[in-house]
């Protein structure tokens, strides 16, 4: 069905609206995300189906299965829209119970609803969960409404309207003039204000005219995964982002640069893509105007670099993908020496969301410097591991605490690590820090594509360094000479540090080559290659000298720095630790204090999470006499 | 170094002679600067020119100044200069004695053109009805089989213009689950692509892998939520229970072992996936279960 006016469009929605049946109750099971699924969620969502089935339900109860909830940690998860019940890591044998108990008696089940870890309340209501209280889901809240690849969902939940008002109200000068007036800043991590991007794409001389609008969904951070998550739970407002993007720049042709190692995402953008398509929302003369649009998906093929502008470029092209200096920007001259506009995944989202609720409404969200909210992926040790979105301004210690529910165990919190391998670690004297992209800049780190890695006191930070560095050594492309060698050194110096053979001069020379990377490098990946350096250097400098002065590794990371020792007072002999021990290094009757063969020991720590009565210690490996 | 300098100072005669094998800028700077000391050298090149890759380049990093305006003049002066001898389309065969004292044997590939005559105008090279007379660019026949007929129709459905040139890639590892040579080669002549470039491209990137995998694909996920849940343990283990490095296929053709940088699904790691299966929160003593259940299904 093709679709020639915005009224139509319109026309279209009110009709559907209908379809989904007033009188029906909804189950909502997200199933199209990759965690999800991991998580056998599938499974469930099909108990529920031959359940159903079963008692002949299947015509009074929707089944919508959708994309990311958010709260990974609690998958698979079930909410029961009418009784206002979430569920929480439900498995298929609970299903007949979820229909008759609650479903159709509309009694809780105790033991499946969502406990708070700090406080073990527990809570029954979505809304009322302390994950989604501080949360403003502008972009992820869709997710619960639609399933992924059903284009009808996402039109009845109003979809396609912003661009419907972008084409008809709007010419294109005034749709750029509108995005200025929200305030919108790229959301890959630099923070580039998208207007004044779109202006210079705009007025860039095209010998034949064409210009480029490209997405970047090449989301190579280790630790975030908020671009597929939007992808694959609701593609067609990152598309509808890039229609109203190409439209203001004067673009007839868009890319969407994914990951190869998001199959999901690229199967979900190119049913999205289709269905555009035949609903006349792409190709020629959209919606009846003169506009007119294609998009191409191009897979990425597993380059850290290729999210960098002229990387990503030069990929699309079939190259290399190496940056380039950039003399001349990329909105100039960018993919075939064409002006090429790059924005990120959640940047097109957002574009989608300021032409719904209008610019002036969505700046009154966030900071005054950074308007809208972020999505962040809250991982590591955390509590509530998931993606957030929360308004720009929002302190760290609210995302952590409140919405993360703080660090399991009880532990102690160490740092949290933002913005990826280029960005730093932020201690906790820090916490109260209001997330932006100056703010997160001024102590060293920066927002990053929204990786937000949680650590505690079980987490090295000079290994935390080492990790990055070697990440980033693997990933050069091995362009310019700062990055090539001067990273790979870093990774040397780090190495040594780790394995207890540094100096204290070791410290100067990681900082002087921090700044020399800063200043010389090609590319912003060299460039904020010492940025994890530099931070935990700053902050954390005493864990780096006891590994040099003491060769202690106070975290009991390091494998060379530490060893397990039994505490024979606390050690009641219950054999739980030699059970575990895959080398079998442990040793000892029941009952009685065991013994640790420091030989065979591989320090893999399974005795250490094993034991009950925190008997077994990281102590320091003594120093040998002589 | 062939000769000796009798260090009193004043006596800045130089003896004996100097080899410089190469005679890329590198070569080119070196000969330069000791003939201008005063020694003899022998200039040694495999290929009929001297250069070698700087005048390939079009700029040179970090300055972006023009290569040519910076090699030319020294291969000009590198050929007048009196101090210099040129042995292109030369190779080493031998070498023999000891320090101060070499021998070296060489052979001068047989060019069929007086040296000494020619001004390397190139007209020769065109108007030859014989083609690759003149070595400009070594081409392999690529003799048709299985591979390359496969990596046919992939160019067929995916378009034989540069910009597919990854997505080709893609398709032929997905078919033979590596990227055999062959392959490249048929890539490289059917898309007009230097084969250097082909392979430049094909070795940058992580997906894709120049030698054959095993039957089953162990990756493990190195994201940093990973890292500090202890995924380095669990790849150390896997290590150690296949008997292979990361990177590296066992040796009966089982297994191989790879390392992700993020598979985004941070609320289960550690994660190890085996063919496209995930197993999450894997700890050093669950891996071994993991492992046992592919090797059983053969």
């Amino acid at each position: 069905m093709k679709l020639n006016s915005a009224k139509e469009l319109a026309d279209y929605r009110v009709s559907l609206a209908d379809d989904g049946g007033p009188g029906k109750s909804q189950i909502i099971i997200s199933t199209d995300a990759t965690c999800c699924i991991l998580q056998g969620s599938k499974q469930v969502a099909e108990s529920f189906r031959a359940e159903l089935e079963k008692r002949g339900l299947a015509d009074q109860v929707a089944l919508r299965l959708t994309g990311c909830l958010g709260f990974c940690e609690i998958e698979p998860m079930v909410i029961l829209k009418d009784r206002d019940v979430l569920y929480q890591k439900v498995k298929p044998e609970d299903v007949p119970e979820i229909i008759d108990q609650t479903l159709l008696a509309g009694a809780p089940i105790e033991r499946l609803l969502y406990k708070d870890p700090q406080s073990k309340t527990r809570f029954a209501s979505p809304a009322a969960l302390p994950f989604y209280q501080k949360q403003n889901r502008l972009i992820l809240g869709m997710n619960d409404l639609i399933e992924p690849i059903s284009i009808e969902d996402y039109i009845r939940a109003g979809g396609y309207s912003s661009l419907a008002r972008a084409l008809s109200e709007y010419e294109p000068e005034a749709v750029i003039a509108e995005v200025e007036t929200s305030g919108l800043r790229g959301r890959g991590g630099g923070g580039f204000p998208t207007a004044r991007k779109w202006t210079s794409g705009r007025k860039a001389e095209s010998e034949d005219g064409i210009r480029y609008v490209i997405c970047n969904a090449d989301e190579g951070d280790p630790g975030a995964y908020m671009d597929r998550s939007v992808l694959e739970g609701n593609p067609h407002i990152v598309i509808e982002g890039m229609i109203i993007g190409a439209y203001a720049v004067g673009s007839t042709q868009g890319y969407v640069y994914v990951r190869a190692e998001y199959p999901l995402a690229v199967a979900h953008l190119n049913v999205a893509l289709k269905q555009a398509e035949e609903y006349g929302l792409l190709g020629e003369r959209i919606l009846g105007s003169g506009h007119s649009f294609r998009i191409k998906v191009v897979k990425g093929a597993g380059a850290f670099v290729c999210g960098e502008s002229t990387a990503l470029m030069a990929s699309i092209e079939g190259r290399v993908g190496r940056p380039r200096a950039k003399y001349v920007h990329t909105v100039e001259k960018g993919l075939h020496d064409r002006p090429s506009v790059l924005n990120n995944v959640e940047t097109w989202a957002n574009v989608t969301r300021i032409f719904a609720m209008g610019a002036a409404e969505y700046r009154k969200i966030g900071t005054e410097g950074s308007p809208g909210t972020k999505i962040f992926s809250l991982v590591g040790k955390i509590n509530n591991t998931g993606l957030v979105e929360v308004p720009m301004g929002i302190t760290l210690k609210e995302i952590i605490f409140d919405i993360g529910g703080g660090i399991p165990l009880n532990r102690k919190f160490k740092a949290v690590q933002t913005g990826g391998p280029s960005g730093g670690c932020i201690p906790d004297s820090l916490l109260d820090l209001p997330v932006d992209y100056d703010e997160l800049t001024k102590v060293g780190s920066m927002m990053g594509s929204g990786g937000m890695i949680v650590m505690d006191e079980d987490t090295c930070m000079v290994d935390v360094a080492r990790y990055f560095t070697q990440f980033l050594k693997g990933e050069s492309c091995g362009k310019c000479v700062p990055c090539r060698e001067g990273v790979k050194r870093m990774s040397e110096i780090l190495e040594r540090i780790c394995a207890g053979e540094g100096h204290l001069e070791d410290l100067d020379i990681l900082e002087e080559m921090g700044e020399y990377l800063k200043d010389s490098a090609l590319c912003a990946l060299g460039s904020t290659a010492a940025n994890p350096v530099l931070t935990t250097l700053k902050y954390f400098r005493h864990e780096y000298e006891s590994h040099i002065s003491e060769h202690y590794c106070p975290s009991g990371v390091c494998k060379k720095l530490f060893r397990f020792e039994i505490d024979p007072e606390a050690c009641t002999g219950c054999m739980a630790c030699a059970k575990k021990c895959p080398v079998e290094a442990i040793t000892g009757e029941r009952k009685a204090p065991h013994r640790i063969d420091q030989e065979k020991c591989i320090k893999c720590g399974e005795c250490y999470k094993a034991c009950r009565f925190d008997a077994i210690r990281k102590a320091r490996v003594p120093v040998a006499v002589g | 170094m062939a000769a000796n300098n009798n260090g009193n100072g004043n006596g800045s005669k130089q003896i004996g002679s100097v080899m410089v094998v190469g005679a890329g800028i590198a070569g080119i700077q070196a000969s330069m600067d000791l003939a201008e000391s005063g020694f003899k050298v022998h200039l040694i090149e495999q290929s009929p020119s001297i250069g070698g890759a700087m005048t390939q380049l079009d700029k040179t990093f970090p300055t972006n100044d023009c290569s040519m305006c910076i090699v030319s003049p020294k291969l000009v002066e590198a050929s007048r200069h009196t101090n210099i001898e040129l042995h292109t389309y030369s190779e080493v065969q031998e070498i023999s004695g000891s320090a101060g004292r070499f021998s070296v044997r060489i052979r001068e590939k047989a060019r069929s053109v007086d040296a000494e005559k020619c001004t390397g105008c190139g007209t020769c090279v065109a108007t030859c009805p014989v083609r690759q007379v003149v070595r400009v660019q070594e081409r392999f026949p690529l003799v048709e089989n299985e591979i390359t007929r496969q990596t046919d129709q992939i160019i067929a459905s995916c378009g034989a213009s540069r910009e597919s040139l990854i997505m080709i890639l893609q398709e032929t590892t997905a078919a033979f689950n590596y990227l055999p040579e062959d392959a490249l080669r048929t890539i490289s002549a059917r898309l007009e692509i230097p084969f250097s470039e082909v392979y430049g491209t094909a070795s940058f990137y992580k997906g894709f892998s120049l030698e054959p995998k095993g039957k089953h694909i162990v990756q493990v996920c190195l994201g940093t939520a990973c890292h500090v849940r202890g995924a380095p343990l669990v790849l150390e283990e896997l290590e150690r229970l296949l008997g292979i490095p990361d990177g590296k296929t066992t040796d009966d053709g089982l297994f191989t072992l790879e390392t992700v940088n993020c598979l985004g699904a941070c609320a289960l790691g550690p994660i190890v996936v085996v063919d496209g299966e995930y197993h999450g929160n894997m700890t050093m003593g669950k891996v071994a279960k993991v492992v046992d259940t592919y090797a059983k299904k053969d």
